[in-house]
């Protein structure tokens, strides 16, 4: 058993030491990745949108106003703010103040159900008073509702998941030392502001 | 005890020179031919300008390719004989424990990334002889890929050429393509070249014919149930003619004149409409003072009465429904009266730009109508 | 054990209770081994319904003016067979099914990372199969395997059924690469570092990352062309607005990387097994495993190849030959290791053995002519003809079929305990290599002279190497044929192979055969190569392995 007896370039001289990564790395690592793989699927839709829009006609097209900067501003401000909150109701889970928590986390909800709102108001306005459509609008219909419908939809199962993991950290399931749900779902949570971060600025700002 | 075969491992043996030597021989031996042997089992004829350089390329490939093939193939045979496990090695024998060896996988690195290097110049040098070194005054025709057929436009020549394509020897062409439907091909195998004929754009080949004689026409795109037939080379069904073949015939300048003014005569009265549109639009009885009047307000802000250059947003309209090389519109359709009267009303968005729909521009069928009348004045 | 080993609780690390029931045992598995058999008999079914489809091609092709079946038929057929045999075949046997079998054995795991995630990965793959199929009772594709719009948006209602069974699939590709990734990461055995992990390994590892990170993008393509087909809503119809050509680029920047996900790991097959059956190292590790890598990451540059008579702009189209060209170099030193790694063996040519070196010769010829099409001038007049079909059937039959069917008589006994029948299998590989040659080398110069793709009739002057060809393919047939009875049969009848009848030294061999369940009664620990015959194996806490002692649920 001892070292010495194993030819030169013996485990141990070597480096791994430990004999697994533990479950919470390895979760850890493949939330990282999956959320590596649904950043191509959006840059996918977000290449399709900048290489139509370069086509040469001008944007938006003829016939079609701005969008409202101002509102989807607003909107994005509610959204940032969720993770700020969601940021703030882990560091809480993590320090074991459960009330605080708690606080922060449907705070996380309600903010997150509150972007939906805007955007699900944004959409009437778009499909009625200005008559802008999914597929009715060229490309512009095309590329603002399938990548800002995405976004939602990717938003929609993020506030389902975060009720599940509230309901399942009153139940007990995590405790101050395991709580990989928690991170999963913090991370998700990012991973939506930082697409929307880019959705806002390659549809309203430029 | 395991029993390594370190007998080879003193030096590369006889037999392995031998090898190479007979490798080496054989390779320059299908080198030599690749670089002498006529093509013509394997290509057709060229019959333009720059194919032969891409006949060029191909040989350069062939013969480096089979050079390749030929040592690695054959040290893949000889150590799979020279190597093998005799029975009376018995069950414990081994093969030399050789990991690497540095100054190998050296040579056998940089070699392929010279050749590489080499290919490229020479890709590159060719690539730029067909694709920007053409001559500058080409004969500008254009190709309308179709389901299932092809149509052409000559300069001066009203309305489509069907059928047989001509062009004159020694003349360069500048060949604009493409599609009113489907993503089709435009290949003539004798030319070496093709260009996808796709809807919405308009792709272009330069060549210069260097040789009379007839060439096939096909089609490398699929496109549906009679992309096969669209081939000049497929006969048609059940003895009677394939209604898709097609040729490209390189005449004489004698002969391709008498061609040329044959299709002038026989167009002479076709008003450069085709059967493909289906614009709802009733042009007759168009006004073209009140179509005179709309174009000044609803489209002098993007288009000039000047030449087609003359680019503001969409390009110059003199001459757009009268002058025949004047180019095709925006989707790609030729310019009659019936095209831009649908263009007028459904508007198009695409590659080359965007024209807007008659909703956008505030336009009734009867101020179609006029623009149209307008536009048929304008000489 | 080193004493400084840490038991953090692993998912895989501990030994688990043995499931009970057959359906918790063979059916809704979550144990590698299984799935990854079920992985290779699913593949092996959609081989043998692709292959018919090829069947049918050839058949139709004996005659000029064809006539087997109608022109619309035809396509379909041709369509569905290229399909199948990327996403039903290929990629699932290579990934999903000798990826899953070998990968967590050779790392010296229990199981992947995430044993249920693999389990639906699985499921995923017959469901979206037989969507794919059902496809024929609507009208299945008929633009080919791509799929080209303004085509693809005219087609029947096929061709959304194909976009749906796609996406799904993917879906199943892209868990399977995240899984692999954080397996070959974090769950090596103590000592395994990177330099000493197996070339197979290696090459799973090379292509997990494209599993996960192409098969999205065309995932996008995918439900923007049934979006479009189904909603209307505007991507790729020009008369709206959208694009053919970024159809193209949003296909093509994921079918690229695809054909390096069918084939690096049917090199990583290569390189285990030309070592055992030359019994020396496989020559140049580090090259070949730094070449996987550069392989990969080239292979997410070069998509375009597909696309220089599209129109590309011209400033473009001279870097995607570039970065083709230079694929050329990896690959070729991969060839060239290989073929030295024979030299100064005492090499024992089992069926197996004669797949690997086969592989070697005809994957170098596919590889030489795609330096061909790479070549802007050469490819403007080859692009949609015969030539680029004979191409890709060298590398994806001559190589990454041949891969398959090596691997499988390698691996046959590490799964089942049983050798496969030497006799049928030499039968196999020879029939098989002339057969297949008859069939696509002619295609070479069909292509140069002027026969495209894709049609159900051609000029009768191409008619004599065609029927050659079809001649030849249905020999081809006879030979996977036999290879197929010879699987059946040495289930039920091969000779017992103990558990290590090819004397391997990478980890799967040192255990039983079949292994049991847990894979390995104590983790062993790694401390060199696996490539050093005539050495001790460079492993230690293998002792047990083959021995009848107690297992205990609960050990690590």
């Amino acid at each position: 058993m001892a070292v010495a007896s194993l030819p030169h370039g013996a485990a141990g001289h070597d480096g791994v030491d430990q004999l697994y990564a533990d479950t919470r790395s390895l979760r850890l690592q493949g939330m990282l990745l999956f959320l590596v793989s649904d950043c191509v699927l959006f840059s996918s839709f977000i290449f399709a949108y900048l290489y139509m829009r370069n086509s040469g006609q001008g944007w938006p097209p003829p016939g079609i106003s701005r969008l409202d900067v101002a509102f989807a501003s607003l909107n994005s401000v509610v959204l940032f703010g969720s993770g700020a909150t969601m940021h703030y109701a882990l560091e809480n889970w993590k320090h074991n103040n459960f009330n605080r928590y708690a606080m922060f986390m449907l705070a996380t909800i309600v903010l997150g159900i509150g972007f939906l709102s805007g955007q699900g108001y944004e959409y009437t306005q778009l499909i009625y008073k200005e008559h802008v459509t999914w597929a009715g609008s060229g490309i512009f219909g095309a590329s603002f509702f399938t990548l800002t419908g995405m976004h939602g939809f990717h938003v929609s199962v993020g506030v389902f998941y975060l009720i599940i993991l509230f309901l399942q950290s009153i139940h007990g399931v995590y405790t101050k030392d395991k709580y990989f749900g928690l991170t999963a779902g913090t991370l998700y949570w990012h991973f939506v502001d930082v697409i929307w971060v880019v959705l806002f600025s390659i549809f309203y700002l430029i | 005890m395991l029993v390594e075969n370190r007998a080879a491992a003193a030096s590369l043996g006889r037999g392995f020179w031998t090898v190479t030597a007979v490798l080496a021989v054989l390779s320059v031996i299908g080198i030599i031919y690749w670089v002498i042997a006529p093509l013509d089992t394997v290509m057709p004829i060229v019959a333009a300008q720059p194919g032969e350089q891409v006949d060029a390329l191909l040989r350069f490939m062939a013969a480096s390719g089979t050079a390749l093939f030929i040592f690695v193939g054959g040290y893949l045979i000889y150590f799979s004989i020279a190597f093998r496990a005799k029975a009376s090695d018995g069950p414990d024998a081994i093969g030399v424990q050789v990991h690497d060896n540095h100054v190998l996988e050296f040579w056998w690195t940089l070699i392929p990334t010279i050749f590489v290097a080499l290919l490229s110049v020479l890709s590159v040098r060719i690539w730029y002889q067909i694709q920007v070194a053409q001559p500058p005054n080409g004969l500008v025709v254009e190709s309308l890929g179709h389901q299932w057929y092809f149509t052409f436009r000559y300069p001066q020549i009203n309305g489509e050429v069907t059928g047989e394509m001509h062009l004159p020897i020694n003349q360069p062409v500048v060949l604009n393509v493409t599609s009113s439907d489907v993503i089709h091909s435009f290949w003539v195998p004798a030319f070496r070249l093709k260009a996808d004929m796709i809807p919405g754009l308009i792709n272009t080949i330069r060549f210069t014919p260097t040789r009379v004689g007839r060439y096939p026409i096909i089609c490398t795109e699929f496109c549906g149930t009679d992309h096969g037939m669209m081939n000049a080379q497929v006969p048609g069904e059940n003895g009677k003619p394939n209604p898709s073949a097609q040729w490209l015939v390189v005449d004489t300048p004698t002969d391709f004149q008498k061609w040329y003014h044959g299709w002038q005569v026989r167009n002479a009265n076709v008003s450069n409409a085709l059967p493909t549109t289906t614009g709802t639009v009733n042009l007759a009885g168009g006004d073209a003072t009140a179509g005179q009047a709309l174009f000044a307000q609803k489209c002098s802000a993007c288009h000039a009465l000047g030449p087609f250059s003359q680019r503001i947003v969409g390009p110059g309209l003199k001459g757009v429904l009268h002058d025949p090389s004047h180019p095709n519109l925006v989707d790609g359709d030729p310019a009659t009266p019936a095209n831009v009267a649908t263009i007028l009303e459904k508007g198009f968005t695409g590659d080359l730009g965007h024209m807007p729909d008659a909703t956008q521009n505030g336009l009734s069928d009867k101020d179609i109508a006029n623009l149209v009348a307008y536009l048929n004045t304008l000489k | 054990m080193s004493a400084t080993a840490v038991h953090a609780g692993g998912i895989a690390d501990h030994i688990h209770p043995e499931p009970q029931g057959f359906v918790r045992r063979y059916i809704f598995s979550i144990d590698h081994k299984i799935i990854g058999i079920q992985y290779l008999i699913t593949g092996f079914v959609f081989l043998i319904l692709a292959g018919m489809l090829a069947e049918v091609i050839r058949t139709q092709l004996l005659q000029a003016n064809g006539g087997f079946v109608s022109p619309d038929v035809y396509n379909e057929v041709y369509s569905m067979h290229g399909s199948s045999m990327v996403w039903l075949v290929i990629i699932p046997l290579i990934t999903g099914g000798f990826g899953n079998v070998i990968m967590p054995l050779q790392i010296g795991a229990r199981d992947v990372a995430f044993p249920w995630l693999n389990m639906i990965s699985f499921w995923i793959f017959p469901v979206a199969g037989l969507m794919l199929y059902s496809s024929f009772l609507i009208g299945a594709p008929v633009a080919g395997w791509t799929e080209y719009p303004p085509m693809s948006l005219q087609a029947g209602p096929g061709t959304s059924m194909w976009a749906a069974a796609i996406f799904l699939i993917g879906v199943s590709s892209t868990l399977t690469g995240i899984n692999f990734v954080v397996t070959m990461y974090q769950m090596r055995a103590p000592g395994m570092t990177f330099t000493r992990m197996p070339l197979f390994c290696w090459a799973q590892l090379a292509t997990a990352p494209l599993l996960m990170i192409a098969t999205t993008a065309l995932a996008a393509a995918l439900a923007a062309l049934f979006m479009e087909r189904q909603f209307g809503v505007p991507f790729y119809d020009p008369t709206k607005g959208g694009s053919p050509v970024m159809w193209q680029h949003m296909f093509w920047f994921y079918s690229h990387p695809a054909v390096y996900i069918m084939v690096l790991p049917a090199f990583g097959m290569i390189s285990e097994i030309l070592p055992v059956f030359s019994r020396k190292p496989i020559f140049g590790y580090k090259m070949i495993a730094f070449s996987s890598m550069a392989i990969a990451l080239l292979g997410f540059m070069v998509w375009a190849h597909h696309m220089f008579t599209s129109g590309l702009a011209p400033y473009l189209q001279l870097p995607f030959m570039i970065l083709t060209f230079l694929i050329a170099i990896p690959t070729g030193v991969k060839i060239f290791s290989w073929t030295a790694t024979l030299w100064g063996g005492k090499i024992h040519f089992t069926t197996a053995m004669l797949f690997a070196v086969g592989f070697v010769g005809l994957f170098a010829f596919g590889g030489i002519t795609g330096v061909f099409l790479a070549a802007v001038p050469f490819d403007w007049h080859v692009h949609g003809t015969y030539f680029v079909v004979a191409h890709f059937h060298y590398v994806l039959v001559g190589g990454s079929l041949m891969g398959i069917f090596a691997g499988t008589y390698f691996y046959f006994p590490k799964m089942t305990g049983r050798l496969m029948n030497e006799t049928l299998g030499k039968w196999h590989f020879w029939l098989f290599l002339i057969g297949f040659n008859g069939t696509f080398l002619p295609q070479h110069w069909l292509g140069m002279l002027g026969m495209p793709r894709r049609v159900p009739e051609y000029d009768p002057q191409f008619q004599f190497w065609n029927d050659v060809s079809s001649i030849s393919s249905y020999l081809m047939t006879f030979a996977i044929l036999l290879f197929f009875i010879n699987v059946l049969y040495s289930i039920r009848n091969g000779k017992k192979s103990g558990p290590n009848p090819w004397g391997g030294r990478t980890l799967e061999w040192q255990i039983p055969s079949p292994p049991h369940y847990y894979n390995f009664k104590h983790i062993p620990t790694v401390y060199g190569l696996p490539y050093n015959f005539g050495q001790p194996l460079p492993y230690k806490g293998l002792e047990e392995e083959l021995t009848d002692s107690p297992v205990h649920v609960g050990a690590h």
